[in-house]
C-alpha cells in the first residue's frame, strides 16, 4: 500500500502533466469531431446525390480504418512525403476525424428522427436548405442523439491513449505512465494511477453528458 | 497528390513478396480477432447474465467488473497485461496453445494481447446484451414463468432468442471495432500487419535490392484492407438484419450500431 502512495507523490509531476496532455488532446479532438461530424452529416442528408456519396465515403473510410493506421498515415506517412506535420496536428486530426465519422452517423440518425413534416414546413416557410438544417433540424437532432454523443466522447477519451503510444510520442497519460514504469518497475502502482486518471476523465464525461441530457435531451 | 499516385511509389506492391508479406500479417490480425470474438461473446453473455442475476452480490460484482474494464482504454489494458502478467501464465499459454495455430500466435506475448481484447470487449458486449435483454417486455419472462418454465429454460427459449436478436447490429459494430483494435497488439511486438508494414517501409527492402516502399502508401494500403473487410462485414450484417426482420414481421426496433454503444436503449426508456 505504501508504495502506491509513494509512486504518486514521487512522480506526480510526470503523471499530472500526462493527464493534462490527454485533456488537451481530447478537448481539441472533440471540437474537430463535432465540427466535421456535423458537416459530414449535413452532406449525407443533403438533397443532392453527389454530396451524399462524399459524406458516405468519408464515414465508411474513417469508421473502418483503425485509428493506429490513421496515425501512421498522418504522421510518418506525410512526413516521409515531405509534409512537415506537427505531432499535435496529426494526433488531433486523426482522433478528431475518426470520431467525426461516428458523430456524423449518430447525427444522421437524429436528423431522420426529426421527421419529414418539419423539414417540409420549414422549406415552405421560405427558409433555404442550409437554414432549415441550422435552425430546425440540427438543434433537434443534437438533442435527440445526446446520449450517443456522450458514449462517443467516452470512446474518444479511451482512444486518445492510442495517440500517445504510436509513433507521435505525444507525452499523454499512458506515455508518461510507461516512462515512470520503465524507470521504477512499479508496474501495478503506476498503471493503477494512470487508470485512475482515465476513470476520472470518463467519469466526468459521463456526469457532464448526464447533466446535458437532463436539461436538453429529447426522448423519442 | 502526384506523390501519392506516382506509379513508382506503388511499385513495391507488385515487387517480390511484399504483397504476400502484408497479407500474411493481416491474416494474423483476423486470426487474433476470431479468437477474441469467440471468447468475448461467451464471456460477454455470462457477464450480462451475472449482472441481471437476482443474486445481489453477484450482480453488483459483475456490474463493477464490467464498468471498470469498459471504461479503461484498451491499449492501456493490453500494455498493462504485457508488462504485468505473471510469467507462469505466459508459459501456460505457450505450453497449451493448440498446434494448428499459426506461428505468430504461438508466442506467449499474444496471450496478453488476446486477454486484453477479451477483457475489454466482453465488458462492452455484456452491456449491449444486457440492454437487449432488458429491452424485452417484462411480460415475456413472466408469461414464461407462469407457463412453468424454470429460469434457465425461460432464458434459453424465451428471453435470450428475442433479446439477443435485437442487439445483433450493435454487437456487429462492436466486433468491427474489435477487428480494428487488433492493430493495437503491434504495440507489444506481435508480428501482425502493422509490424509488417513498418518492416516494409523501414527501407530494408530497398537495402536488399528491392524497391523502396514509402510509409504513406504502405499504410494507405493497410487501411484499405481494413476498410474492405469491415465494410463487407457491416453490409453482410445489414443484409441479415433485413432478412431477419422480414421473417419475424419486423416489430423489434434494433438499437443503433455505434462504437461502444451500450445501455442507451435502457437508459433512455
Amino acid at each position: 500500500m505504501a508504495e502506491l502512495w509513494d509512486v504518486l507523490t514521487e512522480h506526480f509531476s510526470e503523471l499530472s502533466s500526462g493527464f493534462w496532455v490527454t485533456v488537451r488532446l481530447v478537448a481539441i479532438s472533440f471540437v474537430i469531431a463535432i465540427a466535421v461530424g456535423t458537416l459530414v452529416a449535413a452532406l449525407r442528408v443533403a438533397p443532392l446525390k453527389p454530396l451524399n456519396w462524399i459524406g458516405g465515403l468519408f464515414v465508411e473510410v474513417f469508421r473502418n480504418t483503425p485509428l493506429l493506421v490513421l496515425l501512421f498515415i498522418s504522421f510518418a506517412g506525410l512526413r516521409r512525403a515531405g509534409v512537415p506535420i506537427d505531432p499535435w496536428v496529426a494526433g488531433t486530426a486523426s482522433l478528431g476525424l475518426y470520431t467525426a465519422a461516428y458523430v456524423a452517423e449518430a447525427l444522421r440518425s437524429g436528423v431522420f428522427a426529426v421527421g419529414r413534416g418539419q423539414i417540409d414546413a420549414s422549406l415552405s416557410l421560405g427558409l433555404d436548405y442550409p437554414r432549415t438544417l441550422r435552425y430546425i433540424v440540427l438543434p433537434q437532432a443534437f438533442r435527440t442523439v445526446l446520449p450517443h454523443l456522450g458514449s462517443l466522447t467516452i470512446a474518444m477519451i479511451k482512444n486518445s491513449a492510442i495517440v500517445g503510444v504510436s509513433l507521435l510520442a505525444l507525452p499523454d497519460l499512458l506515455k508518461e505512465a510507461r516512462i515512470v514504469q520503465s524507470r521504477t518497475f512499479e508496474t501495478n502502482e503506476t498503471f493503477f494511477w494512470a487508470a485512475v486518471g482515465y476513470l476520472i476523465l470518463t467519469g466526468l464525461a459521463t456526469l457532464a453528458f448526464r447533466a446535458l441530457e437532463a436539461r436538453y435531451a429529447i426522448r423519442r | 497528390m502526384s506523390y501519392l499516385f506516382d506509379p513508382s511509389n506503388w511499385e513495391w506492391l507488385t515487387s517480390g513478396n511484399n504483397l504476400r508479406f502484408l497479407l500474411e500479417g493481416f491474416l494474423v490480425n483476423l486470426e487474433i480477432a476470431a479468437i477474441a470474438i469467440v471468447f468475448s461473446l461467451i464471456f460477454g453473455l455470462l457477464l450480462a447474465l451475472a449482472r441481471l442475476s437476482r443474486l445481489r452480490p453477484l450482480s453488483v460484482a459483475a456490474g463493477l467488473w464490467v464498468d471498470v474494464w469498459r471504461n479503461l482504454p484498451l491499449i492501456f489494458i493490453i500494455l498493462y497485461l504485457a508488462l504485468a502478467l505473471p510469467a507462469p501464465w505466459r508459459d501456460f499459454y505457450e505450453d497449451n496453445v493448440p498446434g494448428f495455430f499459426p506461428e505468430a500466435l504461438q508466442s506467449g506475448r499474444v496471450f496478453a494481447g488476446i486477454l486484453g481484447l477479451v477483457l475489454y470487449n466482453s465488458a462492452v458486449i455484456a452491456e449491449i446484451m444486457r440492454a437487449g435483454i432488458l429491452s424485452l417486455d417484462r411480460g415475456q419472462g413472466e408469461a414464461a414463468a407462469s407457463l412453468g418454465l424454470t429460469y434457465p429454460k425461460q432464458l434459453r427459449y424465451v428471453i435470450l432468442p428475442q433479446g439477443l436478436r435485437r442487439m445483433v447490429p450493435a454487437t456487429v459494430s462492436q466486433l468491427i471495432t474489435l477487428i480494428k483494435d487488433t492493430t493495437l497488439v503491434s504495440i507489444i511486438a506481435i508480428e501482425e500487419v502493422m509490424r509488417h508494414g513498418r518492416i516494409l517501409s523501414s527501407g530494408f527492402t530497398a537495402f536488399v535490392g528491392g524497391v523502396e516502399a514509402p510509409v504513406l502508401q504502405v499504410f494507405i494500403f493497410i487501411g484499405l484492407l481494413f476498410v474492405v473487410t469491415n465494410f463487407a462485414l457491416s453490409r453482410l450484417s445489414r443484409r441479415l438484419e433485413i432478412r431477419e426482420r422480414k421473417r419475424t414481421g419486423g416489430t423489434a426496433g434494433p438499437v443503433g450500431g455505434l462504437e461502444d454503444q451500450v445501455a442507451l436503449a435502457v437508459e433512455s426508456r
